[in-house]
């Protein structure tokens, strides 16, 4: 029990004990180094090298540090200094809870919004309005974060790497639904041949041969894809996906540049450059030479 | 017993006798697939005479002799080709224009290259094209031509007609999209919604893929499904496939289009349809169609879905011309090269056209070919036009 009551008796004690034991080994090693680096053979005269000389600091403030804490007066301020800590360490950690509720909260709120963000939608109309409902959900909650911007100096090199990525979420998005509405005549040409088949059924009158249901159905498709390719709704589509794939190429040829750069090789840019100028003096060439012949 | 209103056991016994066609039919493909097929593109011989940049002169000359004193220099679109008037044996309109005596010269604009997407519509016309009739008229001691387009090489070849008016003999079009206030074909409604200044900045030139691909999706029912179902129907037929080969390598084999070439077409045709209104400047000149007064043939697809009936027949009305002819063919846009109903309609028609408007010759300068006794007094009349061309500069 006296031994127990000993081991609890208060940090006082704790940190007499470790203060003495620091001073205690501190000041040894710092004699034992000083003495092997003392009797290196043919260590030339002058500083020491950079490494031992880093050593010999660092054990000197350890032992001066050792020293100074067994004073009374910085022992006193330790031990206040351990009575408040508890104290201190609530603060911090209620202040990074806090700080974590907050952005876990945000987050939260963000999510939500989501399905607020395409309220207009409903989702009931899913098959037709899905990619737009996902484009608009990523342009208002997710791109956001690939336009954050960049610090430092390698911010141009992430903010290309950054915009082609979102270049190339949107051009994904752009094609799935430029393939689902390539997919609709398919769909409605189908449906449409089996109220024929159905119709035909009822007067007795069904093709035999199995090309016939073939060509029929190849006749229904192209009616609906010509009716489609006529709509503003198929021109807008075509046109974003064509944008899409435009800004994603443009972007990506522009990381790409700078990729180049770095390699003995010349890039399009450059190549450019020179095209245009061969351009331009042929031209000149070519004018002069028809001048002279005139 | 009642007969069934569906004859589910017809139907099942036609797919059955079907299956085994299909199996007999696999068997023979494979042969024809396995073996030798000729899918040869242009077989009809020629000659290289000129080369600029990547732009070549085919020179075809009949082997029982020539018959018209001007020759006829056909100039195609920049979209695929040239090699589809020369087919196949059988259906090649170059092949029908030799047997009629017709010297032909044939423009092949090449596979543009990186470094040729600057090259606008006058480099084409006042450049190219230009060069390639001087040299031809050199060559014949000529001072004018025949000249026929095709498609967008026709568009160029009314261009060509309207600012070098002294060169044409006789203007022959095909295909060729003048009026662009239209919403027939898809391809028009299409264009008018396209950034075109972001396509040629991101592209440069225009990718011929992507440009085939814009074509399938003008008819995918028929161009994606309907055309390989016949050939799963046909492909024991070895002149079938030989023939089905040839067009798909002549559809796919395409150049990419000239980017700045492609941006003032769309924008200056499909978009402000200056063209037919004569308000087109090309080279800083502006293109007037009343200065298009040799006699005009004017051709085009009843069912054409690229460039439909509309874009063609108001040409006639808009040229100075008073001598025009437009001609509607019951067929598509390359039927009218390819089709056999066509083979008889079409070159045989040129033919005759031209013959009777093929006098009075280009006099000659000086005999220099068998010719050239007719072509030599052409100088005089070159000279004047030259001449006329310096003053007005």
């Amino acid at each position: 029990m006296n031994d127990r009551s000993e081991a609890v008796a208060g940090p006082e004690s704790m940190l007499s004990a470790w203060m003495k034991m620091a001073t205690d080994f501190w000041g040894p090693v710092m004699k034992q180094w000083t003495t092997a680096v003392d009797s290196v053979e043919g260590q030339p005269e002058g500083p020491l090298p950079r490494t031992m000389a880093s050593w010999s600091s660092y054990l000197k403030s350890l032992t001066a540090l050792s020293a100074s804490m067994g004073e009374g007066g910085s022992a006193d301020a330790v031990l206040k200094g351990i009575g408040v800590m508890p104290d201190v360490l609530l603060r911090l950690l209620e202040g990074a809870w806090n700080s974590t509720f907050t952005l876990q909260r945000q987050l939260i709120e963000k999510a939500g919004r989501m399905g607020a963000s395409v309220e207009a939608y409903q989702f009931e109309g899913l098959d037709q309005e899905t990619f737009k409902a996902w484009a608009e959900i990523y342009k208002e909650e997710f791109q956001q974060f690939l336009q954050v911007p960049q610090l430092g100096l390698t911010r141009f090199y992430q903010e290309k790497a950054h915009r082609t990525l979102d270049k190339f979420l949107l051009l994904q998005n752009g094609l799935a639904e430029f393939a689902n509405i390539l997919y609709l005549p398919m769909e409605q040409s189908v449906k449409v041949l089996q109220e024929k088949v159905a119709e035909l059924a009822e007067k007795g009158a069904l093709p035999e041969k199995p090309k016939d249901y073939y060509n029929m159905w190849v006749k229904i498709l192209e009616g609906h894809y010509m009716t489609l390719f006529k709509t503003p709704e198929y021109t807008q589509t075509l046109s974003r996906v064509l944008g899409a794939c435009e800004d994603y190429q443009a972007t990506r040829d522009d990381l790409l540049q700078d990729v180049l750069k770095s390699l003995p090789v010349p890039t399009n840019r450059d190549m450019d450059a020179l095209y245009k100028e061969i351009y331009t003096l042929k031209k000149k060439i070519r004018a002069l030479e028809k001048k002279a012949a005139k | 017993m009642a007969q069934p209103g569906i004859p589910v056991d017809l139907i099942m016994a036609k797919l059955v006798e079907d299956a085994e066609k299909v199996g007999k039919r696999a068997q023979k493909a494979a042969d024809v697939m396995l073996g030798a097929l000729d899918t040869e593109l242009g077989p009809t011989a020629f000659r290289i005479v000129y080369e600029e940049d990547r732009v070549r002169l085919k020179h075809y000359m009949p082997a029982g002799g020539v018959q018209l004193k001007h020759p006829l220099l056909i100039v195609y679109a920049q979209i695929n080709r040239e090699t589809m008037l020369d087919l196949q044996p059988g259906r090649s309109v170059i092949k029908n224009f030799l047997d009629g005596g017709v010297e032909v010269y044939m423009v092949d604009w090449g596979y543009p290259t990186r470094k040729d997407k600057f090259l606008t519509i006058d480099d084409h016309v006042n450049g190219y094209m230009d060069n390639i009739v001087d040299f031809i008229l050199e060559r014949h001691q000529l001072s004018q031509l025949h000249l026929m387009g095709i498609c967008m090489g026709g568009t160029f070849s009314v261009i060509y007609s309207a600012l070098h008016p002294q060169k044409v003999k006789n203007l022959v079009t095909t295909v060729t999209p003048t009026n662009f206030d239209t919403n027939q074909g898809l391809l028009h409604i299409w264009m008018k919604a396209i950034d075109v200044d972001r396509m040629v900045d991101t592209f440069g030139n225009i990718p011929a893929d992507l440009m085939n691909f814009a074509f399938l999706l003008l008819n995918p029912a028929r161009l994606m499904i309907d055309k390989y179902v016949g050939f799963l129907e046909n492909m024991d037929k070895r002149d079938f496939v030989e023939n089905f080969i040839r067009m798909e390598k002549w559809i796919f084999d395409s150049p990419d289009i000239t980017g700045e070439t492609f941006r003032q077409f769309v924008k200056d045709c499909y978009q402000k349809n200056l063209l037919i209104n004569s308000q087109m400047e090309v080279g800083g000149e502006r293109v007037e169609l009343k200065n298009i007064t040799m006699p005009l043939l004017n051709f085009y697809g009843k069912f054409d879905h690229l460039v439909p009936p509309a874009a063609c027949e108001l040409l006639c009305q808009r040229v100075g011309s008073k001598d025009t002819e437009d001609i509607c063919l019951e067929t598509g846009h390359i039927g009218i090269y390819v089709s056999s109903k066509c083979q008889r309609a079409f070159s045989p028609k040129i033919i005759e056209w031209l013959k009777a408007r093929d006098q009075p010759a280009g006099r000659p300068r000086r005999a220099a070919r068998s010719t050239a006794s007719v072509a030599a007094a052409s100088g005089g009349k070159r000279r004047a036009a030259t001449a006329a061309k310096a003053k007005k500069a």
